[in-house]
């Protein structure tokens, strides 16, 4: 296993498609939270504005909030983000046929699979404090240029909220990596993913949520889990429009547990049986 | 891999047998084996399967009750037409597929399981490697599977003539650059057993000449070496032994000469005018299956003693006869009457 984690990060660090959706996933979080929200609170005229001050609107890209600001992007652009990254790392072996070539090397099938899980699982990690050092630059630049004052969250909280950061994208990296294995390509395994992502978690999540028999579905659903995490940490000022929680932020946790080890072990499965080659 | 802490001159008196060839364009060394003792001592065959069958869920028998024995130290030919189940079988000794019944030993072990692979080296059908990474990267991320150091990535580019290219990528390669990578890769193990799926395919006739000169070297201290192709020449030129597959059966094996003999062997070939006359007489003297055309010739499955009495019978019937001579009958032809007669017996 640890000679196919040391082939895999070299594969992982080599390869250009990897560095740029971090890119995205990092320009997304400057660009578009942060400094797109900064400009329309600050340059707007007043007449647009709403009934709660631009001044309260600000707080939320200051050190309070970035805790919950990065944990909300994580359950977005992160998870498109992170599924692509996932699904790119195995269908991409079947759709270069370089599958046969790792699995005449000397590790077992579980081997070379736990090896690539455990790069994954070392290359969310990077990606979780890319994405904390991303938010607190810019969360730092936010309050200097503002010229206002701000407290940093408490470490033990910091620590929880990478945590929770980690959790969420790497139940999203199994989850890509489960399909790109399942289904064998990459087109299908991130259009799939994505599909999932944005009309089951996002489109129904939101729109059906009150309905009784949709809702208790939804509550087992790894987005929802992870949004009941994310509404767990402190926010100084809440979007009017957020939404009750369907389960607490403990059986959040469980649940994505649980999911993490249901994609790896069905992927197990299916590495294991798998003929390579032939029709 | 204790060859690889041995100081230069060590590694000439541990492995004598220095491979050079008349090309300028590489010389060859030694690829040591990966370990001097061990299944290789214990083993008489490299590869032994028994029944092995190997049924895909579309339906098709592409593998079907396959007994094959590779000995230990040989460099043995795997033969047959497009579809036969050549490479089929090479995945299935390589764990690549699971077996629908049947059994395999390679190298000692289960096919598949790390005893086996870390025993052999094998390149099956298309090289594949990462196309973002280069030709040497390639070789470490392999490397770093097998837990092999990467001091044995220079000398087996050098040995497949790519040291030069390895800097670049992958999906700028040819396909003889790819294929030879792919050899490389087969040989970074410095492999027991070594198999190989068409390992000319796409290689400059230079290339060609060479990588069979390097495969009959590389059985040089024992290494079992197990190829599969379609040129009939290269198995000729390079194999010791010859299997050939058709509809996923074995239907023969042997020596070249063995597999020549088996089916006629010696052949007599008559030139004569007119031909239709002479193959209607001949059919009548002889059986219709002993006469066969060949172009402007008859190929005649008899003994060659019987030359001159065919000749007088000729002559007699008003038939010019132009050459009559003894023919060797190639391995092409014994390929065909093998292939499209999958039924006869083993020899």
């Amino acid at each position: 296993m640890i000679a196919s984690f040391r082939a895999e990060t070299l594969k992982n660090r080599k390869r250009w498609a990897n560095w740029i959706l971090i890119g995205i996933l990092l320009a997304w979080i400057l660009l578009l939270t942060y400094l797109t929200l900064f400009l329309v609170v600050t340059l707007s005229p007043k007449s647009i504005q709403g009934p709660v001050p631009a001044s309260v609107i600000k707080r939320r890209l200051f050190p309070e909030n970035f805790v919950p600001t990065v944990l909300q992007a994580a359950a977005s652009i992160g998870a498109a983000i992170t599924l692509i990254f996932g699904a790119l790392s195995t269908a991409s072996e079947f759709g270069w046929l370089t599958v046969q070539t790792i699995l005449i090397q000397k590790p077992t099938r579980a081997g070379v699979l736990f090896g690539k899980f455990l790069a994954l699982g070392l290359a969310t990690v990077l990606v979780g404090v890319a994405m904390f050092v991303a938010a607190a630059l810019a969360s730092y630049t936010a309050v200097t240029l503002d010229g206002s004052s701000s407290a940093w969250p408490a470490w033990d909280v910091i620590l929880k909220a990478f945590g929770a950061l980690v959790l969420q994208l790497a139940v999203w990296t199994a989850f890509g990596a489960f399909l790109g294995i399942a289904f064998r390509s990459a087109a299908a395994a991130i259009g799939g993913g994505l599909t999932y992502v944005f009309v089951v978690e996002v489109l129904l999540g939101n729109l059906l949520r009150t309905t009784p028999i949709v809702k208790e579905v939804l509550k087992f659903l790894p987005g929802i889990n992870g949004d009941a995490i994310t509404a767990a940490f402190p926010v100084t000022i809440r979007d009017s429009s957020a939404q009750t929680q369907l389960v607490t932020a403990g059986r959040g946790v469980v649940t994505l547990l649980v999911y993490l080890v249901v994609f790896t072990a069905a992927s197990l499965l299916i590495w294991q049986r798998r003929d390579v080659g032939g029709s | 891999m204790r060859f690889l802490d041995l100081e230069d001159e060590e590694r000439t008196e541990a492995f004598p047998h220095s491979l050079s060839m008349d090309s300028s364009r590489r010389s060859f060394e030694p690829i040591p084996l990966a370990r001097e003792e061990g299944w290789l001592l214990a083993q008489a065959f490299a590869v032994e399967t028994h029944g092995l069958t190997k049924q895909y869920s579309t339906g098709v028998l592409a593998v079907n009750n396959l007994d094959l024995r590779v000995r230990v130290g040989e460099v043995y030919g795997f033969l047959g037409p497009n579809g036969a189940g050549k490479t089929t079988t090479l995945r299935l000794l390589s764990g690549l597929l699971h077996p629908t019944s049947g059994t395999a030993i390679v190298a000692g072990a289960t096919p598949g399981s790390p005893a086996s692979l870390a025993q052999m080296g094998a390149m099956v059908e298309t090289p594949a490697f990462y196309p973002y990474l280069s030709g040497r990267d390639n070789l470490r991320v392999i490397a770093r599977y097998a837990s092999i150091p990467k001091s044995r990535i220079e000398p087996v580019l050098k040995l497949v003539d790519l040291t030069d290219r390895a800097r670049y990528k992958f999906k700028t390669y040819s396909t003889g650059m790819k294929q030879r990578l792919g050899v490389a890769a087969a040989l970074l193990k410095g492999p027991d057993l070594l198999i190989l799926d068409e390992p000319t395919s796409g290689l400059d006739p230079q290339g060609t000449i060479e990588m069979r000169a390097l495969i009959k070297e590389l059985k040089t201290g024992g290494r079992t070496v197990l190829l599969s192709s379609h040129l009939l020449n290269e198995v000729e030129l390079t194999c010791d032994r010859v299997g050939v597959i058709a509809k996923g059966k074995l239907v023969a094996e042997g020596t070249v000469d063995e597999l020549r003999a088996r089916s006629g062997g010696i052949a007599l070939l008559v030139r004569a005018t007119p031909l239709d006359q002479a193959r209607r007489l001949l059919e009548s003297v002889l059986k219709p299956e002993h006469v066969r055309v060949d172009g402007s010739a008859l190929v005649l499955s008899v003994d060659p003693s019987q030359a001159a009495s065919i000749n007088r019978r000729l002559v007699a019937d008003g038939v010019d006869v132009s050459e009559l001579r003894v023919s060797e009958q190639s391995l092409e032809d014994v390929f065909l009457q093998l292939t499209e007669n999958p039924q006869g017996p083993k020899a």
